[in-house]
């Protein structure tokens, strides 16, 4: 009305705020009320202050009865899910999944790409990689570094492992020599002592030279550990492979880059080595297409005789610290996103489904509820709090599967920092659950309130069944049948690569060994027969523990190969044609790893400890020259060195993980892999259990020597699995997943059409129909688009299976017998869904629906 | 009778000062929502002034533990807007009322024996 006053039109707008009960049993009085104070309000003033109480009143009374509305709602809603529990659990578990899947994925983007990196504006910092700036010295790279017109600063760093000792403590440790400048480039400084100052960094080599090249940076969580946080760290000395360094300062927690560091020193340059990383600033002002540009052509100018071919083997590329962090990971996580989201979407149409189905059942208790004076909006809010609380549920539910999605994900691809572990316990991922939540819910909302705004529109009878919205919803049906056969073949197929992978004869018995790595780099035993001594007392404390059967040492393990060395040897100085590995090894290696000696033996303790020129060949070098038996006593010849008489050959062993043996040549050695050496033990009953104690007695020997990668083989292996293993498990869960929606789909349809149409079922049973055949009757309709969605989906099937046998190795297509049986499993499971949808017609009461009409 | 008769009316004290407030009201006859408030802020000196969120919020609470109902009776027709909704006590209330002022007078009792109270505070 436009004569009334604008408080007036105010207060009722504000009145909106009010759920939908209250205002409709309230809203008149409230509106009377205001009247009659705005009648008593004649000067600005007394208004003023009646809108003081208005705002007031309103901050109190809405919450209030909002909390009120909710919790009858609510109510209602526990009592409806507790009538069809089949019902809310299948929502709640394609929505769990759906939405757990997309916080989980989210909490790889938003480690990777959107957390905070321990670094000053770390979206100005940058890595440079294939490229090598001037390093030869000191002098030559601190001046190159100052002439960068785009670049602020640079700074060089390299990683190792290590032995580490300090504070009576020894231990295995990644640590980065780097640049002076290293920390300023970062913009980290450390909470205690000082970073490196220029003239820290020195020309020389290996860990560099005494004095001010003799010091270190160490990480916070290292000070704890060596030092229980003590300032009197500053000062003391640590030890990485044997160097003196001393403790200048303490790095800030979180901070371990590179690659997790827990220790820094100044560099020492030496001419040649091209190990360096570059890491870089750039200068304010400089966008990063235009250092882009920059970039490339410094790269040119310092390497021009790059061919055309080094220029792509080898790119030359300038990118954000944080995405070369990320690597690869990150467009996989992008990608992964789209796709849950994709997923999320398709749960919450079939949802959607479900819960219209829901809705037609209810048209009648809807009515009733609308004539006894709830209004529309009234039920329309009980059904958006029913889809909101379902999508509440179903998030807390989803945490488990978000939890699990990122422990998958850590284990298949590690973070490259700490600050970038990826976790659910974050306010950025929990936000992100709530409004995935949120969303879903407002969503899967909208089609059955939609349906009940008709069904309580006065004329109508609920119906929505036009022929076209069935028909969207069965093409959908259709679909998710075709991608779960497509997803089911698909990881059959990635199935049967894994059990091929595990059941591969690998040349050796993988089954009850122990494996433990040490490294005398630095050590008191690292020089001349000292080596051989250590191995020999550390071999004896093995092989005298019970349940051990053999143990023995090698540099290079099956399969977990660290280092390579080898090259085309020759037999006979006839040259191979394909390069061979070499394998350092010790006596009784072959017996050990439980390989297979074919022709000869393998090497005595006499021959190891007299560097006897001996060698064992594998049976692929043997064949390319003859027969294994031809090989015995014939000469292994290696460039220009005394020739290694064959004594023995043995079956192939993996070295690779992909199953591609390539030629080996074992010789041995009386300190194999000194730098990087690996004890082996059989042992008799679970290898897992014997991990510690063969620990403790290779530790026995000099505490000093740290003792790592202690593992049963059966471990290596699956950590070298682990890859194919989460290709195997994604797939068959997405597949999974997929047949759960299709059934959901399917199951929505029928107990709509089944709801719809119980008036012209009533009709047909009084005409005869019994409910079996009326049930029977849906079955056939509901299972078409099931029909209709599996021949796309077996060609998609065998499509996916070529595309699979040519990536993966050992891969195989799934045949015409399997895709029958895929088909039929999932008909079969839709049957059971259906009929279960249509159990109502069971009990459907004749009398009852023909006197309702 | 209603169901409420049967059930103990100390269940539902102390009850808030805004409930109070409307059942003395309402002891007296049957009142519309801003005769309610006016009366209130008379009552306590204007200490107590329901808001219309407030004073329906607390209607409706009432209406529904049926301490109070709405009246259907109206005043004549031509002193009053149809549209003003009246309610009334109900047994149920009155006894409510009558169990909270006691719990208040034995309040007042033991006050008066630790401290005295004086006529005008």
């Amino acid at each position: 009305m436009p004569d009334e006053p604008f408080s007036l039109r105010l207060y009722r707008r504000l009145l909106k705020l009010y759920p939908a009960g209250f205002r409709e049993n309230y809203g008149e009085a409230l509106e009377r009320q205001l009247r009659d104070e705005l009648n008593e309000s004649s000067s600005a003033a007394a208004l003023g202050r009646l809108w003081i109480h208005l705002i007031a009143d309103l901050a109190i009374s809405v919450p209030l009865q909002l909390s009120r509305e909710v919790r009858q709602d609510t109510k209602y809603t526990r009592r409806l899910w507790a009538r069809r529990p089949w019902h809310t659990g299948f929502a709640i578990l394609a929505l769990a999944i759906g939405i757990g899947a997309n916080t989980g994925v989210f909490s790889v983007v938003n480690a990777l790409l959107l957390r905070s990196l321990p670094f000053q504006d770390p979206a100005r910092l940058a890595s440079l990689r294939n490229f090598f700036p001037p390093h030869d010295s000191t002098a030559q790279f601190h001046a190159w570094r100052g002439q960068s017109t785009y670049l602020a600063d640079t700074a060089l760093f390299e990683t190792l492992d290590v032995n580490l000792g300090g504070g009576g403590e020894w231990r295995r440790a990644h640590v980065a020599q780097a640049a002076s400048n290293f920390f300023s480039v970062l913009g980290t400084q450390p909470i205690l002592g000082r970073g490196f100052l220029p003239g820290d960094d020195v020309d020389g080599v290996g860990w560099g030279s005494p004095g001010r090249n003799a010091v270190a940076v160490i990480g916070y969580g290292l000070w704890q550990a060596l030092f229980g946080g003590d300032r009197k760290a500053l000062g003391s000395t640590v030890r990485i492979d044997g160097t003196p360094l001393t403790v200048i300062g303490i790095a800030p927690p979180g901070f371990d880059y590179p690659g997790k560091a827990v220790l820094w020193k100044p560099a020492a340059f030496s001419p040649g080595n091209n190990g360096w990383e570059v890491i870089a600033r750039l200068k304010p002002g400089i966008t990063w297409p235009q250092a882009r540009q920059a970039f490339a052509t410094e790269a040119d100018r310092l390497w021009p005789d790059r061919t055309p071919l080094q220029k792509i083997q080898f790119p030359s590329r300038i990118t954000e610290l944080r995405d070369a962090l990320a690597g690869p990971t990150k467009n996989a996580s992008l990608v992964l996103m789209s796709c849950v989201v994709l997923i999320l979407l398709i749960a919450c149409t079939n949802v959607a489904n479900l819960l219209m189905a829901r809705t037609a059942d209810r048209a009648t208790e809807l009515s009733i509820r609308s004539a006894l004076g709830a209004s529309r909006a009234r039920l329309l809010q009980q059904l958006l709090t029913e889809c909101l609380l379902l999508s509440m549920v179903a998030s807390i539910t989803g945490l488990v599967v978000a939890f699990w999605a990122t422990s998958v994900a850590a284990k298949f691809q590690p973070s490259a920092l700490a600050s970038q572990v990826y976790s659910i316990l974050d306010s950025r991922v929990l936000c992100f659950a709530l409004a995935a939540s949120v969303l879903s819910g407002l969503l899967f909302g909208i089609l059955p309130s939609l349906y009940a705004g008709r069904v309580l529109t006065p004329g109508t009878r609920g119906s929505t069944g036009n022929r076209s919205s069935r028909l969207i919803r069965e093409a959908l049906v259709a679909a998710q049948v075709m991608v779960t056969i497509v997803l089911l073949a698909a990881s059959i197929s990635l199935g049967r690569a894994f059990a091929n992978l595990m059941r591969i004869d690998r040349g050796f018995d993988w089954t009850g060994l122990v494996t433990v790595n040490v490294s005398l780099e630095g050590t008191t035993h690292s020089l001349g027969n000292r080596r051989l001594a250590y191995f020999q007392e550390a071999l004896d404390r093995i092989r005298r523990l019970p349940g051990v059967r053999n143990a023995s040492e090698t540099e290079f393990l099956p399969i977990y190969a660290t280092g390579f060395i080898g090259g085309p040897f020759g037999l006979d100085g006839r040259p191979a044609r394909q390069n061979s590995m070499l394998v350092p090894i010790f006596p009784d290696y072959f017996r050990t790893m439980g390989a297979r000696i074919l022709r000869g033996r393998e090497f005595t303790a006499a021959e190891v400890q007299g560097n006897a020129k001996v060698a064992v060949v594998n049976e692929l070098f043997a064949i390319e020259f003859g027969s294994p038996a031809d090989a015995l006593g014939r000469k292994v010849t290696i460039g220009n060195d005394p020739p290694l008489k064959i004594v023995g050959v043995v079956k192939a062993m993996d070295y690779m993980t992909d199953g591609a043996n390539s030629s080996q040549i074992f010789v041995p050695a009386q300190s194999p892999g000194g730098f990087f050496s690996t004890f082996v033990a059989r042992v008799d009953g679970r290898a897992q259990d014997r991990l510690a104690m063969i620990r403790t007695a290779v530790q026995s020997v000099d505490p000093q020597v740290p003792v790592f990668g202690v593992k049963t083989m059966e471990q290596r292996l699956s950590d070298v699995l682990a890859r194919p293993q989460f290709c195997r498990t994604a797939v068959l869960c997405f597949a999974v997943f997929a047949l759960l929606l299709a059934v959901i789909g399917i199951y929505g349809i029928v107990s709509y059409a089944v709801a719809q149409r119980t008036h012209e079922m009533g009709v047909r049973m009084a005409l005869g129909t019994t409910p079996s055949q009326l049930r029977i009757n849906l079955l056939r309709q509901g299972l078409i688009p099931i029909m209709a969605g599996a021949i796309p989906g077996i060609v998609g099937a065998v499509l996916s299976g070529w595309l699979l046998e040519s990536l993966v190795h050992g891969a195989k297509s799934v045949n015409a017998t399997g895709y029958v049986a895929s088909v039929l499993s999932i008909a079969l499971i839709a049957a059971i869904g259906i009929w279960i949808a249509t159990r109502p017609i069971a009990r459907l009461d004749i009398s009852e629906i023909l006197r309702t009409e | 009778m209603s169901a409420n008769d049967q059930a103990d009316p100390t269940d539902l004290t102390p009850l808030s000062p805004a409930f109070f407030h409307i059942l003395l009201s309402l002891g007296e006859g049957e009142r519309h929502g801003y005769a309610l408030k006016r009366e209130i802020s008379l009552r306590t000196g204007g200490k107590l002034k329901l808001g219309p969120g407030v004073l329906y919020g607390s209607i409706n609470k009432m209406v529904e533990l049926g301490l109070i109902e709405e009246s259907e009776a109206r005043p004549d027709a031509h002193l009053d807007d149809e549209r003003r909704r009246y309610y009334r006590i109900t047994s149920y209330g009155r006894k409510v009322a009558q169990a909270e002022a006691a719990r208040m007078r034995e309040l007042v009792q033991l006050a008066k024996a630790k401290f005295g109270v004086p006529k005008h505070a």
